[in-house]
């Protein structure tokens, strides 16, 4: 029962629970109360006096964004002398305020505008010079005009509190204080753009959309990141048909209104001028301008063709997690039953697959039983391999906010050191952390179990129910010896068993899985591992605990569910679930392929080998993911029939002989599930672009073509048909609610389940060597995800284009001294495959023997790489090497 | 009775036709010409006369316009449309790159004239606008700036000058690196 206190404000009578500030109090009874300093997402800060208000009994006007509320109080918010106060403050505000309203970008949208236009007369006693503070260039993306400054500080704190960046800071004293950056050099920090949407006036504005607009001109349509699994609710705004900027309103969506530096800067996309816009076809080896009737008729009558002359099973699909659940599903169904294959995969084969695979396997969900929310209130967190701050961003946010706000315990295992940078750090908030390599999360991992089974922190109800598989997990752990562990980790066996301690004394634990773990060899088996872990503890199944794996693309997690994998329907249901299948056999009204499909690495081998002849790729770009080795190009070169879908003339799709234009998330309308299974419309914005057409779309103009129409009238009806298949698929309100452990599932991993693959799950593997002892040039070069960037997609985004243009080559200081490399020089990295030349970055976060290169623009990079295939869930591996690395002559 | 008899009255003498041409019979006996012989002869106009629209430049020849959009948004009739940049070559100060106004549509209420906050509009007393096309009536800002030049020979000075409190009102930083795009 939360205490509550009754109070009246203005004549109305109001019950709030205790702690409730006025100001909030006020704003639930319809009465504003003019601020500037106060945000509900900061601590009170009470240092603009602006919403002083009346209070009886008490001597002085109160601040109402500092005093909670108290039982019996009497506010009052429009007397005299409230007014008066209101007056005072804001003609010493105005005092020193310029007159640059007609060409600031807040005009219009302005706190300090609105709140002149309320209470103060239109002159001043003032009649002194106003302040002027000189002019010092800020950022690419951020613009700072210090004499519209108010001093309320919210950019200050938002940036700490919130981000736990700690870039910006006041400088001087009274009137003279100054919002600066801490180098002398430009602001380096996340561009969130936090500060620009937090501040009440027009001192921080965005560059990017400078002078373009006025707010009332805007057209917004709240729609869904196109980024990350995070799925965070945005806000486009246009003006006639071209974007303007995007924002996100406190409050919104499942991110409250923050974001990141791609949600926030990265929508220039979109326009970007090499967008397709007409279909091309293939005429003497050149692709060349052709109309959809042609492009489409043509791709009808070979695909008849093929099929009649090889078979359903000589067709592959591939679909993008960027596409809306609509396309997936439409997808899906169109290789089923169009083309009668069950070929399909999707680029959830990168990773997703073996977080849902795992926790399929051991809880019978498919999805997180676990939300934002409860990543907030957890009281103990463990991230593996997230990387959280760059891949997931605003999943980074709740756990700060845990941590932060909330005093959560955070464990992180991590390719990461503590280090103060320009961008967060999650593991300078951790706990306990663990630096490893990123063959290093396994061998933590277990070195947290061993020392749960042998500081008999096993849950004693568990030790009952399920006696063999404590027993047998006990045994595997005894038989790795600390020694083995201590140096695959670097860590002691003591740390071990304290962040052990300190994470089963908690009530609510949650444990975030990350690329690091599902893009790398036996991701499906280290998750597992992981629920044994919280099994083992016995979190597993309690309200607010449960593991996450991350989804890194926006629709990662709807891919799935979509059935846009070999081996799920629509649900998801597996593929050779009878029950499932005569379900979809009856609505679809036809019979399912049968057959055990190919994955995305098997079709690329079946068409090496020939035996695949046609291929429809959309949204997705295996030739320029892929590394080379993978022999992606030559393989696709062989087929007789390559589509693509595409907003862009990708690798892949230079190969293609036939290219339809699609359009982006920003023109189209239908649902995407974020990472926690949230299903949240997508809204156009602007008008499709050139003749770009949805995906849906142009899949089901081909299905007419080719003699098995789908059609629909709108993505609604595509939904509605999704809706009927999946039950409770549908938008599931503010919060969503997670699925529980289905205890059935469960209780058969914990009797036999869990002994399939259990020998390999807990052994260490093999070590590389440290770096310490290491005499060559060698590093471990590894391939990962940036904030500023998602795929290669951003980075036709002239926004981050200015944060980040280019890939470097970051390693530690200590490495960098050990290869005498500094700042800046160039680097020839190289191994047997190939090698490149780069740029280094000395960075105190990338642990010594390590080296970071973003994926984004890895078209050198991937040279270095290898892949391996994961023999049980086929996800291919291919982000890490062994490089050598010397100076560039 | 009585009233039936008025009634019948009025109609035998055309009583309504006479009360409506009351000030046409009265001028039928003293009469005034007031019509002016245009365009051979012209009217004084009053100093408040709206006419024409026109956008104005300071002494120096600049434009005093900085595009903050605020006469689109006054204008009751949707003549105006702004289309506001940064100057190219001064960062961070801000102009109308381009501004067309549609004359076809316009009340000459005058209230962009009002609503500019550096007096960069000005209603002139050109009103010979009489066009075959009315296309041609649609404006763009180096012909609205032409009509300024014209009607409006004496300038003022820069806002610095008169002012010297907003001195930092829309000025370029050169130092600053220029907005992309
Ligand atoms: S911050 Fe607000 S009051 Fe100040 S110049 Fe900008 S719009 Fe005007
Ligand atoms: S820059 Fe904006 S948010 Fe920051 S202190 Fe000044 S007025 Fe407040
Ligand atoms: S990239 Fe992810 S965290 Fe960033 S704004 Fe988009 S959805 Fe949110
Ligand atoms: S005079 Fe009136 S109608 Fe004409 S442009 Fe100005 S505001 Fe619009
Ligand atoms: S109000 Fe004046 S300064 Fe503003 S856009 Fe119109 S003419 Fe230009
Ligand atoms: S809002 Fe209360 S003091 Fe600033």
């Amino acid at each position: 029962m939360v205490e509550t206190v009754k109070l009246t404000i203005d004549g109305h009578h109001i019950t709030v629970p205790k702690g409730t500030l006025v100001i909030e109090a006020a704003r639930q009874v319809g009465v504003m109360v003019p601020h500037f300093c106060y945000h509900p997402k900061l601590k009170p800060d009470a240092n603009c006096r602006m919403c002083l208000v009346e209070i009886e009994k008490m001597p002085k006007l109160q601040t109402a964004c500092s005093t909670p509320a108290a039982e019996g109080m009497v506010v009052r918010t429009a007397t005299t002398v409230v007014n008066e106060a209101h007056k005072s403050v804001l003609e010493f505000i105005l005092a020193n305020h310029p007159l640059d309203c007609p060409v600031c970008d807040q005009g219009g949208r302005c706190d300090l505008q609105d709140f002149s236009h309320e209470y103060t007369p239109t002159t001043s006693r003032f009649i002194e010079v106003k302040r002027v503070f000189p002019k010092e260039y800020f950022s690419p993306l951020i613009e700072t005009q210090m004499n519209r400054c108010v001093q309320c500080l919210r950019c200050v704190r938002y940036c700490d509190e919130v981000m736990d960046v700690k870039a910006l800071a006041p400088s001087g004293r009274g009137t003279m204080t100054e919002i600066k950056h801490f180098t002398h050099h430009e602001l380096d920090c996340e561009f969130c753009g936090g500060c620009v949407q937090i501040c009440p006036v027009g001192a921080i504005t965005s560059r990017l959309s400078m002078y373009e607009f006025r707010p009332w001109m805007l057209k917004r349509a709240d729609t869904v990141c196109t980024y990350c699994g995070d799925g965070c609710q945005i806000t486009i705004q246009t003006k006639e048909n071209q974007l303007i900027e995007v924002m996100s309103a406190q409050g919104a969506g499942r991110n409250n209104g923050d974001l990141c530096a791609r949600g926030f800067f990265g929508y220039h996309v979109s326009t970007h001028p090499d967008r397709l816009q007409h279909p091309l076809i293939r005429r003497n080896g050149e692709l060349v301008q052709a109309t959809w009737e042609d492009a489409l008729e043509w791709v009808a009558e070979t695909a008849i063709r093929l099929k009649l002359a090889h078979g359903p099973n000589a067709f592959g699909g591939l679909i993008g997690a960027r596409c809306t659940n609509e396309d997936l599903y439409l997808f899906q169904k169109f290789m089923r039953l169009v083309v009668g294959t069950n070929n399909i995969d999707s680029s959830a084969r990168y990773g997703q697959i073996n977080g849902v695979r795992a926790l399929r396997r051991v809880q019978g969900t498919s999805r997180w039983t676990v939300t934002f929310d409860d990543i907030v209130s957890a009281e103990a967190l463990l991230l593996v391999g997230t990387n959280v701050t760059e891949t997931n961003p605003i999943t980074g946010l709740k756990v700060k906010e845990a941590v932060k706000k909330r005093q959560a315990t955070l464990l992180t295992i991590e390719a990461l050191e503590p280090a103060v940078g320009t961008i967060s750090n999650i593991a300078n908030l951790a706990a306990h952390h663990f630096s490893v390599q990123p063959d290093g999360f396994k061998p933590a991992v277990l070195g947290l179990i061993k020392a749960v089974v042998e500081e008999n922190l096993v849950s004693q109800p568990l030790a009952q129910k399920a006696p063999g598989y404590v027993q047998a997990v006990s045994e595997a752990v005894r038989r790795l010896s600390w020694q083995a562990i201590e140096r695959a980790t670097g860590s002691s066996s003591q740390s071990f068993i304290d962040a052990t301690r300190s994470f089963t004394r908690t009530a609510r634990a949650v444990i975030l899985v990350g690329q690091g773990v599902l893009r790398a060899p036996d991701g499906s088996g280290l998750t597992a591992t992981l629920l044994d872990l919280l099994l083992l503890t016995g979190h597993h199944g309690l309200p607010g605990c449960g593991v996450a794996p991350l989804a890194e693309e926006n629709n990662d997690q709807g891919a799935v569910e979509m059935g846009a994998a070999l081996e799920y329907l629509p649900g998801p249901s597996d593929a050779n679930d009878q029950a499932a299948r005569a379900r979809l056999a009856q609505a679809w009204k036809e019979e399912l392929p049968k057959g055990p499909g190919k994955s995305l690495m098997e079709m690329i081998e079946g068409a090496r080998t020939g035996s695949l002849k046609a291929m429809f790729i959309v949204g997705e770009n295996p030739a320029g993911s892929l590394p080379p080795s993978a022999g992606t190009m030559e393989a696709l070169q062989s087929l007789d029939l390559l589509v693509c879908q595409e907003l862009f003339l990708t690798e892949t799709a230079r190969l293609a002989h036939v290219v339809l234009p699609a359009c982006s998330y920003a023109e189209k309308d239908g649902t995407f599930t974020n990472t926690e299974g949230h299903v949240q419309s997508v809204r156009h914005a602007i008008e499709l672009i050139g003749e770009s057409r949805p995906d849906w779309e142009i899949l089901s103009a081909l299905s007419v073509l080719m003699g098995y129409p789908l059609e629909y009238g709108d993505a609604k009806e595509i939904f509605k048909e999704i809706r009927s298949l999946i039950p409770g698929y549908g938008l599931l309100g503010p919060a969503p609610t997670p699925p529980r452990p289905d205890q059935a599932v469960v209780e058969s991993y914990l009797k036999t389940g869990y002994s399939s693959g259990l020998a390999e799950r807990y052994t260490l593997g093999e070590r590389r060597a440290a770096s310490g002892e290491r005499k060559d040039f060698s590093l471990t070069l590894l391939v990962t995800q940036t904030l500023f960037h998602s795929g290669k997609f951003s980075t036709r985004a002239k926004g981050l284009l200015q944060v980040q243009a280019e890939g470097a080559f970051s390693l530690n200081p200590a490495d960098g001294t050990r290869l005498g490399l500094a700042e800046g020089d160039r680097v020839r990295v190289s191994n047997d495959l190939g090698e490149m030349t780069t740029t280094v970055k000395l960075q105190d976060r990338v642990p010594v023997g390590l080296a970071l290169f973003p994926e984004h623009f890895d078209q050198e990079a991937r040279r270095l790489l290898r892949v391996s295939t994961d023999p049980a869930t086929q996800v291919p591996y291919y982000k890490s090497a062994s490089v050598k690395v010397e100076k560039a002559k | 009775m009585m009233k039936t008899f008025n009634a019948w009255l009025k109609t035998i003498i055309f009583y309504e036709i006479l009360i409506g041409m009351k000030a046409t019979l009265g001028h039928l006996l003293r009469y005034k010409p007031i019509t002016l012989q245009y365009p051979h002869e012209k009217r004084t106009l009053p100093d408040s006369y709206r006419g024409m629209l026109a956008l104005l430049r300071y002494d120096d020849g600049t434009e005093k316009c900085v595009g903050c959009d605020l006469c689109e948004a006054a204008c009751p009739s949707r003549v105006i449309k702004v289309i506001s940049a940064e100057v190219p070559g001064e960062p961070t100060k801000r102009y109308s790159k381009e501004y067309y106004m549609d004359m076809t549509r316009c009340l000459f209420c005058g209230l962009c004239v009002d609503a500019c906050p550096v007096d960069a509009l000005g209603m002139t007393r050109e009103y010979e606008w009489a066009v075959y096309d009315k296309r041609q009536l649609r404006l763009n800002k180096q012909q609205l700036l032409a009509i300024g030049d014209r009607s409006f020979p004496v300038r003022e000075k820069r806002l610095e000058l008169q002012h010297p409190n907003v001195a930092f009102f829309n000025v370029a930083f050169r130092q600053m690196p220029p907005k992309e795009g």
